[in-house]
C-alpha cells in the first residue's frame, strides 16, 4: 500500500462509484459482483482518506457522508415502495427492503470499514452499522410502525380464527421490530407485543364469554387447552419466546381465572359432577390447566374436599341406619371406608399428581367423617375391632395371603386419619392378648406385618408394648420346653395333669384384675409345682397367676358317654366342686369358690343356662338367682366327643376409655411441663395449641381437659399466672 | 387552726380522731394529701409510727384476751374482743384486723400477730380499737386493699396445711366479702357450685373469680370464652346459659 495523500474530491469519487454499482446490483440490475481486487481498492482509498494527519484527515467527512448516502438511498429508493401499500403488501415490502437497507449497510460498512476500527472509538460516535439502524429507524420505522404493527395483529387474529397465514412473514416483521431496538427488546415491546396482548386479550374475552354459556366443562376445558397448545405454537413459529409467559398468562387469565367459579360449579358438568361420575381424564385435564395458575388449584380441592367429605357421611349414616346384626354392619362401613379411601387415593395420585392440597384435602375429609361413626363404638374401637376380625382364626373373612395383607395396610391407613390413636392402640392390644392367650391368631407372619404397619406410620412407641407381647408368647413356648425336661427330671413333682404356663411381662399387657379364686386341689398342685420350675431359673421376678385367661381340659363322665369338655379355668374350678357334692346352692358355690357375684352369675349361666346344659338348675328358669340349685347334670349328651363351653367375654370397653383417659392426663401433664420448661413464660393460646401439635401424634386432646391439668399444675406450684396478665403463665422453676 | 376554713377545719377533727394523730400531725399529713382524707391517712400510715403504740398497754391487752393454756388468742378470746369492739365475729371487719395482722389462719391470733396488727394500726388501748373500726371499714372499698385482702382471706380461711379451701367455708367467706363489693352474680355462682362442684376450691380459682367479677360484666357480654378462665368459671358461665339466667347478654 503506497502512503500517499488523496484528495478528497478524487477519493470520493471513487467510493461513490462503487456505491453507485452497489445500488445497481440491488436493484437486481446485470451489474457484475465487486471483486476482491475491487474490494480491497475501495477499501484502501477509504483508508487513505482517514489514516492521515490532518489536514489531509477526511475521517469527519466520510463519517457524515457514510450517513448522507444512506439516507439518500433509503429516501430515493425504499421508503417510496412503501408508500400506498397496506396490510400484508406493505408487510412483504418492508422486509424486502429491510433485507436490501442490510445489504446495503453491510456493504458500505465494509468499504467505510477504517472509520469502524478507530474514529468512531476515538469521537466516542456511534458505530456505522448502528448508524444505518437509524437511519432506518427514524426515516422508515417511524412512518410505518403503527400500520405494520395493525397488519401483523390482524395477521394474528385470521390466523386464530383458522386461516392459514404466512408464518416466516410474520416473524421476519417481528425480527424488524427486534432490530429495530438495537439490542434491548423495548421496540419490539412497547410497539407490538403490549397491542398484541390487548388485542389477544380481547379476543379471548369474547370467545370465553360465549363458551362458557354454550360448552359443558369438559368441552370448554378442551378448548383452552387447544388455545394454549396453538399460542404456544405461534410463539415458537413467529412470536419471540420472550412474549411466550406473558402470553399465556394473559390467554389463562381470560379463559380460566376470570371464570373459574362459573366453570367449576356448572351445575351437569363442573368438578363436583365430574367427580360424581368418575371423570377421570377430565379432572386431570382440569388440574394440568390450574395447576400453573397461582392459587388455581385452591377452589378444586375445596371441592373435592367438600365432595369426598360428602361422600363419607353419607356412607356412615346409611350404614348407621340399616338394621343389620351390629358386628356386620361395623366390619361393612369400614370395608367400605376403605374402599372408598382407595378410589379417592387414585383420584390424588393420578388425576392431581400428589398435589400437597390434594393430600391434605382428602386427609381432611376423612377425618371429618372417621371420628363420627354414629354407633356406640368409637371408631377407634371399630378399626381395631376389624384388624381382630381379620387376624383370627375363623374371622369373618376368608381371604387370600396378599388380600388380607392389603387390606391391613389399607386398614392401618385409617388410622392417620383417627384422632384417638391411643384409644385404638388400647382396644387393638387388648384383643390382641386374646388372640395370643387363646390361640385364635390365624398367622403369625400377618401379626408381626400388621405390627411393622403401625411402627411405621405411627412411630416406634405406639408398638413396642405390642411387640413384648409377640415376643413374650415365642419365649413362653421356649420355657415350656424347658418345663417338660424339668418334670421329666424330678418325676416326684409331676402334678398328675398336663400343664402349659404363659408368662407375661406385665408391663407389655393390658392390665388384668387380679383373682383370689379357690382352686381345686389339683390345681393347687400344678401352680405349686411350675412356681418350684420357676425358682430354678430367676429368683428375682415374682409370678401373679391370672386364672381368668386360663382354659382347661375337664373329662364329664356323663352317663351315656364320657366327652371331653373345654373351659376357662373358673367354669373348670366350679365344674370341680361337683366332684365332691352332688347339689350345691349359689351360696355354697360362692363361698367355696371366693368369686365375685358378677362373676359367678357369669360362669353358672354359661353352664346351666346356655347351650350346653352340664349342670342342672332348680328353678330352671333362663336366668341365674342367688337362690339357685345346682346339680351334676348326667343325662347330658352331645354328638361330639369335644365341646368347648364359651364363656362370654366382660364388655372392657368402659374400663378401656377409663384407661386411656388417664393415660390422656398424664400426657397432657407432662406435655404442658415440656413446653413451659422450655418456654419459661407463655400466653395461655400459644401454650395450648403447643399441646395440642406435641400430642397430636397420638390423639386430639380436648382443649378443656388441657385447661384442667394446667390448673392442677398451678397448685402443684409448677406453674403460676402473671401478675399483670393472667392470661399468662410463667414456668417455677 | 383559726386560719383555715371549715371544712378543712372538719377534715383536721376528723383525722386526728380516727388516728389518734397531734393536731400538727394531722396539718401535714392533710396538706401533703392536698386535704384528701383517704390520702392523708395512707400518708400517715405509711410512716414509721411504732413511737405510737405503747408496749405495756398491748401487752395489758393481748393478756386480757390470750387463752389461759397457751400464748395465742385463741376463738374465746377472739369472741370476747368482737364483743367489747360490739362487733358480730362473723362481721367482716375482723377479716380486715387479720389482714393487718397478717394472721395465718383464722380464729386464732398468735402474739406475734396481734403485736404487728395493732401497731400497724397505731392501737393500743380499746377506745384506739373502737376508733379504728370506721377506717378498716373504709379500707374495704379501696380497689387495690379489697384485693389483698381478697387474696389474703383464701389462705386464712383454709385448713392449715390443705392446698385448697373446704367448699362450704368458701361460700361463706364469698357472700361476705361480695356483700361488701357488689357483685350481682354471687347467688348464682354460690347455687352453681353447690349443685355441680361439692369440691374444694383452688388458689387459682379463688384469686380469678375476683378478676372476673371485676373485668366482665353480670350480661357476660365481654366474657372471652377462649381465655385463661378457670374451667370452674367456664362452667359457670356454660350455667347460666343453660339455666337461661344470662340469655343473648339480658341479665
Amino acid at each position: 500500500m503506497e502512503s500517499k495523500t488523496i484528495d478528497f474530491e478524487r477519493g470520493w469519487d471513487h467510493v461513490y462509484k462503487g456505491i453507485k454499482q452497489l445500488r445497481r446490483i440491488l436493484e437486481g440490475l446485470p451489474e457484475p459482483l465487486f471483486t476482491s481486487g475491487e474490494y480491497v481498492m475501495l477499501y484502501s482509498t477509504v483508508y487513505n482518506m482517514c489514516a492521515r494527519n490532518p489536514p489531509h484527515n477526511y475521517s469527519q467527512q466520510l463519517y457524515d457522508k457514510y450517513r448522507e448516502v444512506l439516507e439518500e438511498y433509503i429516501t430515493s429508493t425504499l421508503s417510496p415502495s412503501l408508500r400506498g401499500k397496506r396490510d400484508e403488501f406493505l408487510l412483504r415490502e418492508l422486509v424486502k427492503i429491510w433485507v436490501n437497507h442490510k445489504v446495503m449497510v453491510r456493504w458500505l460498512s465494509r468499504f467505510f470499514n477504517y472509520l469502524d476500527r478507530y474514529f468512531v472509538d476515538y469521537r466516542s460516535l456511534p458505530a456505522l452499522n448502528e448508524v444505518g439502524m437509524t437511519c432506518f429507524t427514524d426515516l422508515v420505522y417511524r412512518e410505518v410502525q403503527t400500520n405494520i404493527k395493525d397488519a401483523a395483529i390482524v395477521l394474528i387474529g385470521k390466523e386464530r380464527e383458522g386461516d392459514r397465514i404466512d408464518c416466516s412473514l410474520l416473524k421476519n416483521v417481528l425480527d424488524i421490530f427486534v432490530a429495530v431496538g438495537m439490542g434491548s427488546m423495548e421496540r419490539y415491546e412497547d410497539d407490538f407485543e403490549a397491542d398484541m396482548l390487548r388485542d389477544t386479550g380481547a379476543y379471548y374475552s369474547r370467545k370465553a364469554s360465549s363458551w362458557i354459556e354454550e360448552d359443558s366443562c369438559p368441552e370448554y376445558m378442551l378448548k383452552c387447552e387447544e388455545c394454549l397448545k396453538k399460542e404456544r405454537d405461534r410463539v415458537f413459529h413467529y412470536l419471540r419466546s420472550s412474549s411466550e409467559v406473558k402470553l399465556i398468562e394473559k390467554v389463562q387469565h381470560e379463559l380460566l381465572v376470570t371464570y373459574i367459579d362459573r366453570l367449576l360449579e356448572k351445575e351437569h358438568s363442573g368438578c363436583r359432577a365430574l367427580l360424581r361420575d368418575d371423570k377421570a381424564d377430565d379432572l386431570s385435564r382440569m388440574y394440568r390447566l390450574y395447576c400453573k395458575i397461582p392459587r388455581g388449584l385452591d377452589p378444586v380441592a375445596d371441592i373435592f374436599k367438600q365432595h369426598v367429605t360428602a361422600e363419607g357421611t353419607a356412607l356412615v349414616q346409611a350404614i348407621g341406619a340399616a338394621s343389620n346384626a351390629p358386628g356386620v354392619q361395623e366390619h361393612v362401613l369400614l370395608r367400605k371406608i376403605i374402599e372408598l379411601h382407595c378410589k379417592y387415593m387414585a383420584y390424588v395420585t393420578d388425576c392431581f399428581q400428589n398435589h400437597n392440597l390434594f393430600c391434605n384435602a382428602l386427609k381432611d375429609a376423612f377425618k371429618v367423617f372417621c371420628n363420627n361413626t354414629g354407633t356406640d363404638s368409637s371408631s377407634a374401637e371399630l378399626l381395631a375391632t376389624f384388624c381382630d376380625d381379620i387376624l383370627k382364626k375363623g374371622g369373618s373373612e376368608k381371604l387370600s395371603d396378599e388380600a388380607i395383607e392389603e387390606t391391613l395396610e389399607n386398614a392401618v391407613k385409617l388410622l392417620a386419619y383417627i384422632n384417638d390413636r391411643d384409644l385404638f392402640a388400647e382396644f387393638y392390644r387388648k384383643k390382641l392378648a386374646r388372640r395370643l392367650l387363646f390361640d385364635r391368631s390365624a398367622n403369625d407372619d400377618h401379626e408381626r406385618s400388621v405390627l411393622s404397619k403401625l411402627k411405621q406410620q405411627c412411630g416406634e412407641q405406639f408398638t413396642s408394648k405390642m411387640e413384648g407381647m409377640v415376643t413374650d408368647i415365642t419365649l413362653s413356648r421356649e420355657n415350656h420346653a424347658a418345663f417338660e425336661d424339668y418334670l421329666r427330671s424330678n418325676s416326684a413333682a409331676h402334678p398328675g395333669i398336663d400343664l402349659t404356663v404363659t408368662i407375661l411381662t406385665t408391663g407389655f399387657w393390658p392390665s388384668y384384675k387380679p383373682c383370689n379364686l379357690n382352686l381345686p386341689t389339683e390345681m393347687i398342685k400344678c401352680v405349686e409345682v411350675f412356681k418350684g420350675f420357676y425358682e430354678t431359673k430367676t429368683k428375682h421376678k415374682k409370678l401373679t397367676w391370672i386364672y381368668s385367661l386360663g382354659t382347661c381340659n375337664l373329662s364329664g363322665m356323663f352317663d351315656q358317654k364320657t366327652i371331653e369338655l373345654v373351659v376357662s379355668t373358673h367354669q373348670a374350678a366350679v365344674l370341680m366342686l361337683f366332684n365332691t357334692s352332688d347339689r350345691l346352692s349359689y351360696s355354697e358355690i360362692m363361698d367355696q369358690l371366693n368369686s365375685t357375684h358378677e362373676d359367678l352369675v357369669r360362669l353358672l349361666h354359661s353352664l346351666s343356662c346356655a347351650k350346653y346344659k352340664i349342670l342342672s338348675k332348680q328353678p330352671d328358669t333362663k336366668t341365674i338367682s342367688r337362690s339357685d340349685y345346682f346339680e351334676f347334670n348326667s343325662k347330658f349328651t352331645n354328638k361330639l366327643r369335644r365341646i368347648k363351653i364359651p364363656l362370654p367375654p366382660v364388655d372392657e370397653k368402659k374400663k378401656i376409655v377409663e384407661d386411656v383417659d388417664k393415660d390422656r392426663r398424664y400426657a397432657i401433664d407432662a406435655a404442658i411441663v415440656r413446653v413451659m420448661k422450655t418456654r419459661k413464660v407463655l400466653g395461655y393460646q400459644q401454650l395450648v395449641s403447643e399441646c395440642v401439635e406435641q400430642l397430636s401424634q397420638t390423639f386430639k386432646p380436648d382443649i378443656k381437659a388441657i385447661k384442667k391439668q394446667i390448673e392442677d399444675l398451678i397448685t402443684r406450684e409448677f406453674l403460676e399466672r402473671d401478675e399483670e396478665n393472667p392470661n399468662t403463665f410463667k414456668y417455677l422453676a | 387552726m383559726h386560719k383555715l376554713g371549715k371544712s378543712h377545719r372538719d377534715k383536721v377533727q376528723q383525722f386526728m380522731t380516727i388516728t389518734g394523730a397531734s393536731e400538727k400531725i394531722a396539718l401535714q399529713a392533710l396538706k401533703a394529701s392536698d386535704w384528701n382524707l383517704e390520702g392523708a391517712f395512707d400518708f400517715f400510715y405509711s410512716q414509721p409510727h411504732k413511737s405510737y403504740t405503747d408496749t405495756t398497754h398491748l401487752e395489758e391487752l393481748y393478756n386480757r384476751y390470750k387463752d389461759p393454756y397457751t400464748d395465742m388468742i385463741l376463738a374465746d378470746g377472739i369472741t370476747l374482743l368482737c364483743n367489747d369492739l360490739q362487733v358480730d365475729p362473723q362481721d367482716i371487719v375482723m377479716l380486715v384486723v387479720s389482714w393487718h395482722m397478717k394472721a395465718s389462719t383464722m380464729c386464732e391470733y398468735t402474739k406475734e400477730e396481734f403485736f404487728t396488727g395493732l401497731q400497724a394500726l397505731g392501737i393500743d388501748s380499746l377506745e384506739k380499737f373502737l376508733e379504728r373500726i370506721s377506717f378498716m371499714r373504709s379500707e374495704l372499698k379501696d380497689e387495690q386493699k379489697f384485693r389483698e385482702i381478697y387474696n389474703f382471706a383464701f389462705a386464712w380461711a383454709k385448713e392449715k396445711g390443705q392446698k385448697s379451701l373446704a367448699l362450704d367455708t368458701a361460700i361463706g367467706m364469698w357472700q361476705l366479702l361480695f356483700a361488701e363489693k357488689q357483685w350481682p352474680l354471687v347467688d348464682h355462682w354460690c347455687q352453681f357450685l353447690e349443685a355441680r362442684h361439692n369440691k374444694a376450691i383452688s388458689r387459682d380459682t379463688w384469686s380469678q373469680l375476683l378478676e372476673f367479677a371485676r373485668t366482665v360484666d353480670p350480661a357476660l357480654s365481654n366474657y372471652d370464652a377462649e381465655g385463661a378462665w378457670p374451667y370452674l368459671i367456664d362452667e359457670f358461665v356454660e350455667y347460666l346459659n343453660e339455666n337461661g339466667i344470662i340469655q343473648n347478654g339480658q341479665f
